[in-house]
């Protein structure tokens, strides 16, 4: 399932992570790499960016870059 | 690291003027901070170098490249370049291009002879993987290893020697903000530049694919007992940062606080500047007036005392509400909340093809264009960076204030509270329609939609300190100072030759006419700005003003206060002696066109020039600083031909309009 299906404050398994060349490598960079846990820590009033627990830093991803990572 | 081609406008010239002088290039050596951004690397800087930089807690503001020698506490000088935080070599903003070409040896100028690279110790697989990504330069380097004191926050604990030992590279635990560790850093860095031979290292050998890399760290992380983490899955719910971010990202509340935080900053910005406003107003007054009785009566010291304080001190009026601005900003980006406000606005922003970074600058743009546009640069993709610039000259600056203030008290004369709301509704529409002008833009110019990477960090919250926060702002300040100061100068002097020269002008240099409190009357009837004026009296028609006006609108183009200080003195001029006497909206509702009884103040006009205040970019010190920010006088003066035209275009509509309607 994508991180979008995610319930909060639970970890997650990144299973993978698609998206645009330059896109995919940022997260990647950013410690996002399959394997990794991470977890969904906060939602914004409007729903939109979700706040994402992953290595120890809280990164706000909006709801399109949360649908390229898939979790199990 | 990949080689990314330097785009046109990616490197600043600011940084370049600062870097290209000589000594950078030969000794003292050249020593480069780098690392993620919100690594306390800023904060680092301060500490080395004793100097004022900027740090904050906010990702990305370090937008310069800043430098400094090091403190003589410390040994033998050495320079050190504060370099812009890198989060990735992929995908990267212009600020992110520059540290790699510094670090990758690639920047004409700044040759790093050695790095230090800060590294968040509750992040280190993150920073750590940075860290490798500079080891493969085979430079001297330390690792400065930052925000030590939030480890017991996250429940994790790290031994320092065995990570030094893990990694192959010198690690020293510091506090920037305190200046704890930087003696010994800079020992470690002198050790490191004197030894010749560098070796591989663990760190430089890492491979340069993230997912390996990620691995491999935390396999030397964990084999080398380096990093206890005792409880790596419970600090979501439980940490000061969660607990804070539940309130202030509520879902109800989120917004309210929001905005309540920023009517916060704004009241503050204009109650509390008010009284060194007045203060800074007095200053200039009395210099002018020094000058002129100390000098020789003559056109120079004329020039002087109103051409040079009085142009320079119409605009240093506002320097506390820029100051204020500063450090209310500094501080709530010391907090961390700031990176929270741009996560909060990040969703209706990207809607109007604008990024949650645009926040900060839109915020700025309401005291000041000028380091609304500066603070651009960390809008990662050129598009958003550029669409922020250009509708940042429609947000309420407050050089707006004092010419909104003169028009609105003589459009509803005797009810203070009305002047207050009708200024309350400028202030949103200058938002919406700052909105509205991106959300056309971008659907209809832009409509190829390259939507960005938002990838934001939220840091962990922390009490800003008073010494660091003030350090900072006064460094933006006077960085502003520098920055606009020039163009104020240069502009306000041309203006007043234009409004005090002319063909077949005398220059009656009286002692009385010396002293006038601003230009001398009898001269601007024959000046140059006057010519101006009645050439383009045609044009001005529709907005239902004379040429009088139409000086005070030219003369605003130094900034748009000077407006009020023009309209003072063409409508005493204008008047008989009686209505010297009188005050200047008295005057200006008093005010006919010249040889008919028709008022030139009415409902109608007043309105008509509201409306062309807030559009037209009046100001050409905005004008030069986003020429050379975005490297382009194509932009820069499309931008000003756009929002003039719009300007004289609305207010002309308006003003007919309302005549057909009755209206006087």
């Amino acid at each position: 399932m994508s991180l979008l299906d995610a319930l909060h404050n639970e970890w997650y398994r990144v299973e993978g992570v698609a998206g645009p060349d330059d896109e995919r490598r940022r997260l990647l960079d950013l410690g996002i790499t399959p394997g990794e846990e991470l977890a969904v820590v906060q939602s914004v009033p409007l729903g939109d960016p979700l706040v994402v627990m992953v290595r120890g830093m809280r990164l706000a991803l909006r709801r399109r870059e949360a649908g390229w990572i898939s979790i199990q | 690291m990949h080689s990314i081609e330097v785009a046109p406008g990616a490197s600043n010239s600011e940084a370049q003027q600062v870097l290209d002088s000589p000594e950078t290039r030969s000794h003292p050596s050249t020593v480069c901070l780098a690392g993620a951004p919100n690594a306390g690397k800023t904060a680092l800087m301060n500490a080395l170098t004793g100097g004022n930089f900027h740090t904050a807690n906010y990702p990305g503001v370090t937008v310069t490249l800043s430098r400094g020698k090091s403190k003589a506490e410390f040994g033998p000088q050495l320079l050190l370049v504060d370099l812009p935080g890198v989060h990735s070599t992929s995908a990267v903003s212009p600020e992110e291009e520059l540290s790699c070409r510094v670090i990758e040896g690639r920047h004409h100028s700044v040759i790093p002879d050695a790095l230090i690279v800060a590294v968040d110790a509750t992040q280190l697989e993150r920073h750590l993987r940075f860290a490798s990504l500079v080891a493969r330069q085979h430079k001297p380097m330390v690792i400065a290893l930052t925000m030590m004191d939030l480890l017991p926050r996250t429940q994790q604990s790290v031994n320092v020697r065995k990570l030094e030992a893990a990694l192959g590279v010198p690690v020293v635990p510091v506090d920037g903000r305190t200046g704890w560790g930087a003696a010994d850093l800079m020992n470690t860095l002198r050790d490191a530049l004197a030894s010749p031979a560098i070796g591989h290292s663990a760190l430089a050998d890492l491979p340069e694919e993230p997912v390996s890399a990620y691995e491999s760290i935390r396999k030397l992380l964990t084999g080398s007992e380096a990093l206890k983490n005792t409880n790596r899955f419970q600090l979501v719910r439980d940490s000061v940062t969660a607990r804070i971010d539940h309130v202030v990202l509520h879902r109800i509340f989120g917004f309210p606080i929001f905005f309540a935080i920023l009517v916060g900053l704004f009241s503050s910005i204009f109650w509390a500047a008010r009284p060194f406003m007045n203060l800074i107003d007095w200053l200039f007054s009395q210099t002018a007036h020094l000058l002129l009785a100390i000098l020789p009566a003559g056109v120079l010291s004329r020039f002087l005392a109103e051409g040079v304080v009085g142009g320079v001190g119409a605009v240093a009026v506002f320097f506390p509400q820029i100051v204020i601005l500063f450090f209310l900003m500094t501080l709530l980006e010391d907090s961390g909340y700031l990176a929270r406000g741009a996560a909060l606005v990040d969703r209706p922003l990207s809607y109007l093809g604008l990024h949650g970074r645009s926040f900060v600058p839109m915020l700025s743009g309401f005291a000041c264009a000028i380091p609304a546009v500066l603070a651009a640069r960390t809008i990662p993709s050129r598009r958003e960076r550029l669409l922020t610039i250009w509708i940042l000259p429609l947000m309420s600056c407050s050089a707006r204030l004092p010419v909104y203030a003169l028009l609105l008290g003589a459009l509803l004369p005797g009810a203070a509270w009305k002047a207050g709301l009708a200024l309350g509704a400028i202030y949103i529409s200058s938002l919406l329609i700052g909105a509205l002008v991106a959300g056309l833009i971008s659907r209809l110019i832009l409509r190829k939609r390259s939507a960005s990477l938002l990838a934001m960090e939220m840091p962990a919250y922390r009490k800003p300190l008073l010494k660091p926060t003030l350090r900072v702002t006064w460094s933006r300040a006077s960085a502003y100072l520098r920055r606009a100061g020039t163009p104020i100068l240069v502009i306000s002097s041309c203006l007043w030759l234009l409004s005090n020269f002319g063909l077949g002008s005398h220059q009656p240099a009286t002692a009385e006419n010396a002293r006038a409190p601003l230009i001398a009357s009898s001269n601007l009837d024959h000046s140059f700005a006057a010519d101006l004026g009645q050439v383009l009296e045609p044009t001005l028609h529709p907005m239902g003003v004379d040429w009088r006006v139409g000086v005070g609108l030219i003369s605003a183009f130094a900034a748009r206060e000077v407006f009020v200080s023009t309209m003072a003195i063409v409508f005493h001029v204008a008047e008989d002696q009686d209505a010297r006497q009188n005050s200047l909206l008295e005057n200006m509702r008093a005010a006919t066109f010249a040889g008919s009884s028709q008022r030139i103040f009415t409902t109608s006009t007043i309105l008509g020039l509201i409306v062309f205040f807030f559009f037209s970019l009046q100001c050409l010190s905005t004008v030069a600083v986003v020429r050379s920010e975005t490297n382009s006088w194509r932009f820069a003066g499309l931008q000003l031909l756009f929002y003039t035209g719009i300007g004289y275009v609305l207010s002309s509509a308006l003003v007919v309009s309302l005549r057909l309607l009755g209206m006087d």
